[in-house]
């Protein structure tokens, strides 16, 4: 390292152990003024334990960590942010009981820089009297990077902070982000997606088994690079070559109905079928309805207007088991709501075989075991954590919630923004259990917030925006470009038949 | 004090007018902080038989719950606000209530504690003698081990006053009989499940004793006794039922109950309509004094035995009445129902 | 604000159910009046100050189950100190010895890492047998200014309210506007976010706890005042306050609600208490009715704060 000014930051072969587990052995990292470094590695690569070093939260073992020269402290991400580093997490770390005020108190942040920060990222009506509880995810997401710059640090780091962004809001996170590198800031960025990498970042650092391995400097082609060093192997990015002919559309009575549908102010004119064998995309930006949508699909609210039918019956449901007792069962975005943490894999995948009271008595082991077995087999799932869902990574914790309807079967599946911060192996392999539900016969609706991946999932896609359907596209015409446009609801260069 | 003697020289008034009501029917209120023990729920049955008995009581409010003495404040300031003309109580300590005794006083209402003393002027106290109780089967257990040995000590709640006073009771005997000493002293908190367990332990032990005094706690000893096999030795307890018909049926055991009726509450009533009628007693303060029943003598059977009834709650204590107070036949009181 | 509007609609409507019953009981015993206001508020003294200190507890995501244990303590060292010196020492001493012991309590958990529920129902043992060691049974001595204080009336207030508003929200008051305030709440809503956002959470669960202790101080000092003695053995305080706090509207689980709806929670199941007595009730059906009532109350106020947050 000679150049002329000194790191911000530079944590060298820092290393962490937690009882036997080696979960760092030799970490390294290092960040100049005006830097945006990205921090990259697959599910287990030490990551986390990592960034819990960088923040405060966890002390290293070994190894040396400065902050503009002197060591940084540790103890509480309280204690690094007085050391000049301050971190911006996955989940919100605002008070939900508490309002805008009172959180910006909470962590000494000055009022009137916030609030300048949180208009230029894009948010428009904040007030400091809304309860935190409240606000939508994306809003408290954009908050937490507003503090963060309000309180003048030397370094941010943005931990998969962009994961369940609207896109437009992640542009503007981006854009911030580089305009403030090139004033000087130094950021650590972590992000699932290739694309905000190459569109921030100048360099990239890859760990893999606790260690670093590389450290890449961005530019056209790095991706295949980053990847090989993330696993150790080449992998396939997309499942389908760009020239596979998509399968042909299934003919026959459509398994879900919708036309018109309605439900409350935010979801005004819905329609489209879908059939039994396909994955049907269904691509939005942040707060378009997609939300309701979902929920009245699956029996949380009822429709307020417009047809909805479940193999040709009228389905007003009242209640959640409503639409699961009709074949509509839902795999929620947050994990945690669908899945008993404390209980085995093999439990969860078993449960949907317990839900109907007359098999509440002995459970049928043998007939169970071989189906839970070959489900497990199937998700290369990790099975040395076997034991608790909750010690499972956020990526094998998915593929339980859907690997459940492989083993039980299921004929219309809602999944909602499945592969949000999951590493892109773990991708694929969802990918590829959604396209083999769909080969068993499942109708699958799939909503995301990553355009990528729609042709890659998804057989067509339908575009939802300002509580409507506006377009429907085939998932050979599905690049990024097509459906960014269709989503931002502009028109096509095809003629389309909506318009907003 | 000026405040005292008003309330006194009230009360000496209002006394003074109550024969004008002769004629009448009264209403009476009840305060007790103990709910769901046996010895407590023979007072309040004894209160409410008695209460229909004399036929004097149209109203009778009951205040009966697990409380403190700042919840027992509470229990007699309500009953002051329901207006009745006597309020029977079992204080939870002798001294905390003045202030609503003192109340009650001055609205002219008839105050009379029954069990334990409080220390107000001008409330009547009918109580059983618990120094006495303690002394009487504390020298009764010392002379029958010949006053030489070791015995167990198991005290009722930490803290009460009745404890206090059966402790300065037993120390009394204790110091008359200068061979014997305790072996072992513990509080049972006048809990059958703890007192059993605290024997099983002790029994465990392998220390050696001559003979235990319980405080009540006493059916629940002889059984440790029996279910780990250690050989028996004298054990004096309260009139328990369960207790009474262990010394006529237990193989090999020796003891002794002495009496500490809970119908003291139907003789509380009894006062508390004779002072409302104008015969109140000379003295403020009307001790019940206990009796002992042992079973080593024909005597002392021939007395259990005259005890016994097999309707009664095993709970309870045997002498469900108080000559000369109550009214009542044993099976009104164990009906239990108050004025209609 | 909403915070605020929401935690104050519930007092308000706990407060209307509170003058309704009022109402009741008068109609019940018309003789019912002025005295009766005064012997409530007298009897509602040492319930509010269990109320309060639970409720701080409970906010900050915990609960304290040796409440009724740390009362006896107090009472039991203000009756002994009063046989020895001044009521002004003695109360400043008590206070103290309240806020140790709190703090004793939130330090044990915050250090061991034990649940809550766990370290304060051991504690609950420790101080029950600390009451016994300094008074074995009931004694010591009340000041005369101290007794005073809380009979009568205080122009249209019985003294008992004014006394106990006071000392709830002298203490109350400053702390829930000052950071440390805000921080038991971050503490109470989510441990993790108050964390990253900075807040020293450990110390911030002793400081609760120790505030408990000092409300613990205060109603071990009522039952002195009430009583004129000190009691070394706990009252049925504990199950009472974590009653009013709930119904007082707050979360169990930490983070909700506020000091308002807890104290007139008292209240009301003081005044049904009253009721019943008056009414003659049967005892033992007593406590099944506060029970029912409690659930109703509860289960009523979730109910209109559902449908107030869907429209």
């Amino acid at each position: 390292m000679t150049t002329e000014t000194e790191p911000l930051l530079d944590a060298s072969h820092v290393a962490k152990s937690f009882g036997a587990v080696r979960a760092l052995t030799d970490a390294s990292l290092t960040l100049r003024r005006g830097e945006v470094v990205a921090l990259m590695g697959a599910n287990g690569a030490g990551k986390s334990t990592f960034v819990k070093i960088l923040t405060g939260a966890l002390r290293p073992d070994s190894g040396t960590f400065n902050i503009k020269g002197r060591p940084a402290r540790a103890g509480s991400p309280a204690e690094a942010r007085r050391s000049g580093l301050v971190p911006v997490y996955q989940e919100p770390s605002l008070i939900p009981d508490l309002n805008v005020a009172d959180n910006l108190r909470l962590g000494g942040t000055p009022t009137e820089p916030f609030r300048r920060w949180v208009a230029e990222l894009g948010i428009e009506g904040l007030r400091l009297t809304d309860m935190i509880g409240q606000l939508p995810l994306a809003t408290l997401r954009i908050m937490d990077l507003a503090r963060a710059l309000a309180s003048d640090p030397d370094v941010v780091l943005l931990d998969e902070m962009t994961a369940a962004l609207p896109t437009d809001l992640v542009e503007k996170v981006l854009a911030t982000m580089r305009a403030q590198a090139d004033a000087g800031l130094g950021v650590i960025f972590i992000s699932h997606r290739f694309a905000e990498i190459a569109h921030l970042c100048d360099r990239a650092s890859v760990l893999r088994d606790g260690r670093t391995v590389g450290d890449l400097k961005i530019e056209p082609g790095v991706e295949d690079r980053a990847v090989e060093l993330m696993l150790g192997a080449r992998i396939d990015l997309g499942s389908r070559a760009p020239g596979e002919a998509p399968p042909p559309r299934p003919a026959g009575p459509p398994r879900l109905r919708l036309s018109g549908l309605a439900a409350g102010n935010k979801l005004t004119d819905v329609s489209f079928d879908l059939h039994a064998g396909e994955v049907l995309g269904l691509v939005a930006l942040e707060g378009q309805g997609q939300d309701e949508l979902f929920a009245t699909l699956a029996g949380f609210r009822r429709p307020t207007g417009g047809v909805y039918e479940v193999d040709g019956r009228a389905a007003a449901f009242g209640h959640p088991a409503d639409a699961i007792a009709r074949g509509v069962k839902l795999v929620p975005a947050n994990r945690s709501e669908a899945l008993l943490k404390e209980r085995s894999v093999r439990e969860n995948i078993a449960l949907p075989f317990s839900t109907r009271m007359r098999d509440w008595g002995v459970l049928r082991m043998a007939h169970e075991r071989a189906r839970v077995a070959e489900a497990i087999a199937r998700l290369q799932i990790d099975t040395r954590a076997q034991g608790e869902v909750q010690r499972l990574s956020g990526g094998n914790q998915q593929k339980v919630t859907i690997a459940r309807w492989l083993a039980h079967g299921v004929e219309t599946l809602l999944l909602f923004d499945p592969t949000r911060g999951i590493d892109v192996r773990t991708k694929r392999q969802i990918y590829d259990l959604v396209r083999e539900l769909a080969a068993q016969g499942t109708a699958v609706l799939y909503y995301t917030s990553e355009l990528q991946e729609v042709p890659l999932a998804c057989d067509r896609t339908v575009v939802l925006f300002n509580g409507r359907t506006v377009d429907e596209i085939s998932a050979a015409e599905a690049d990024q470009e097509t459906l960014m446009r269709a989503a931002y609801g502009l028109s096509r260069t095809r003629a389309a038949g909506v318009s907003a | 004090m000026k405040r005292l003697m008003t309330s006194t020289a009230l009360a000496a008034m209002v006394m003074a007018m109550a024969p004008a009501a002769m004629a009448d029917t009264f209403s009476i209120g009840v305060s007790n902080t103990v709910q769901g023990n046996g010895w407590r729920e023979q007072m309040i049955c004894a209160m409410r038989t008695q209460a229909r008995d004399s036929g004097m009581v149209d109203r009778l409010v009951v205040a009966h719950r697990n409380t403190d003495a700042a919840g027992q404040l509470e229990d007699l300031r309500n009953l002051i606000e329901a207006g009745v003309d006597a309020i029977v109580l079992n204080p939870s300590s002798p001294d905390a209530l003045n202030s609503a005794i003192e109340d009650a006083l001055e609205a002219g209402i008839v105050v009379v504690a029954v069990d334990q003393g409080v220390s107000a002027d001008g409330v009547y106290i009918l109580s059983n003698n618990q120094e006495e109780y303690a002394y009487l089967g504390a020298r009764w257990l010392f002379e029958h081990i010949g006053g030489e040995g070791t015995v167990v000590y198991m005290r009722g709640a930490a803290g009460t006053s009745a404890d206090n006073d059966r402790h300065n009771g037993f120390t009394r005997a204790l110091e008359a009989f200068p061979g014997v000493s305790v072996a072992h002293e513990v509080h049972t908190g006048w809990q059958q499940d703890r007192g059993k367990q605290q024997m099983l332990d002790f029994l465990a032990t392998g220390i050696p004793f001559d003979g235990v005094w319980t405080s009540g706690i006493d059916n629940v000893i002889v059984d440790a006794f029996v279910e780990s096999g250690a050989p028996l030795v004298p054990i004096v307890g309260a009139d328990n039922a369960g207790f009474v018909s262990q010394l006529l049926s237990v193989e090999g055991l020796e003891g002794a109950a002495v009496t500490n009726p809970g119908s003291v509450g139907g003789a509380g009533i009894t006062l508390a309509l004779q002072v409302l009628q104008g015969d109140a007693p000379e003295d403020m303060t009307v001790l019940v004094d206990p009796v002992l029943w042992e079973n080593v003598t024909e005597e002392g059977r021939a007395m259990i035995e005259a005890a016994q009834n097999p309707n009664l709650d095993p709970d309870w204590p045997v002498s469900v009445t108080v000559p000369g107070w109550t009214t009542y036949t044993t099976e009104e009181i164990i009906a239990c129902e108050g004025p209609a | 604000m909403t915070r605020v509007l929401r935690s104050n609609l519930w007092a308000i409507g706990l407060a209307v159910l509170l003058l309704v019953l009022l109402g009741l009981t008068k109609l019940i015993q018309p003789s019912f009046g002025f005295n009766g206001l005064e012997s409530l508020a007298r009897a509602s003294l040492p319930f509010a100050f269990a109320t309060a200190a639970m409720a701080v507890v409970v906010i900050v995501g915990g609960i304290d189950l040796s409440v009724g244990s740390m009362m006896a303590v107090c009472s039991v060292t203000a009756a002994v100190l009063m046989t020895m010196m001044g009521w002004v020492p003695a109360v400043a001493i008590t206070l103290l010895v309240g806020l140790a012991m709190g703090a004793i309590n939130g330090s044990l958990i915050v250090v061991t890492r034990v649940p809550d529920i766990v370290v304060t129902l051991a504690m609950l043992f420790v101080w029950e047998g600390v009451a016994l060691l300094i008074l074995g049974s009931p004694g010591g001595t009340a000041d005369r200014a101290l007794t005073g204080m809380v009979r009568g009336w205080t122009g249209p207030v019985p003294s008992a309210l004014l006394l106990m508003l006071i000392c709830v929200f002298a203490v109350w008051w400053p702390l829930s506007r000052s950071k440390l305030g805000l921080s038991i709440y971050a503490t109470g809503s989510d441990e993790e976010a108050a964390f990253r956002s900075g807040v020293a959470v450990g110390r911030t669960r002793v400081a609760a706890y120790a505030i408990c202790g000092l409300y613990c101080a205060m109603g071990g000092l009522s039952l002195v005042m009430l009583t004129g003695i000190g009691e070394p053995v706990p009252g049925p305080y504990l199950m009472a306050s974590v009653a009013a706090v709930v119904l007082g509207g707050v979360v169990l689980g930490g983070g909700r609600g506020g000091m308002l709806g807890p104290i007139i929670g008292v209240f009301v199941l003081r005044i049904i208490r009253t009721m019943l007595t008056l009414m003659g009730v049967d005892p033992n059906v007593t406590t099944i009715v506060e029970g029912s009532i409690m659930v109703a109350v509860v289960m009523l106020g979730g109910f209109i704060m559902l449908r107030g947050r869907k429209t």
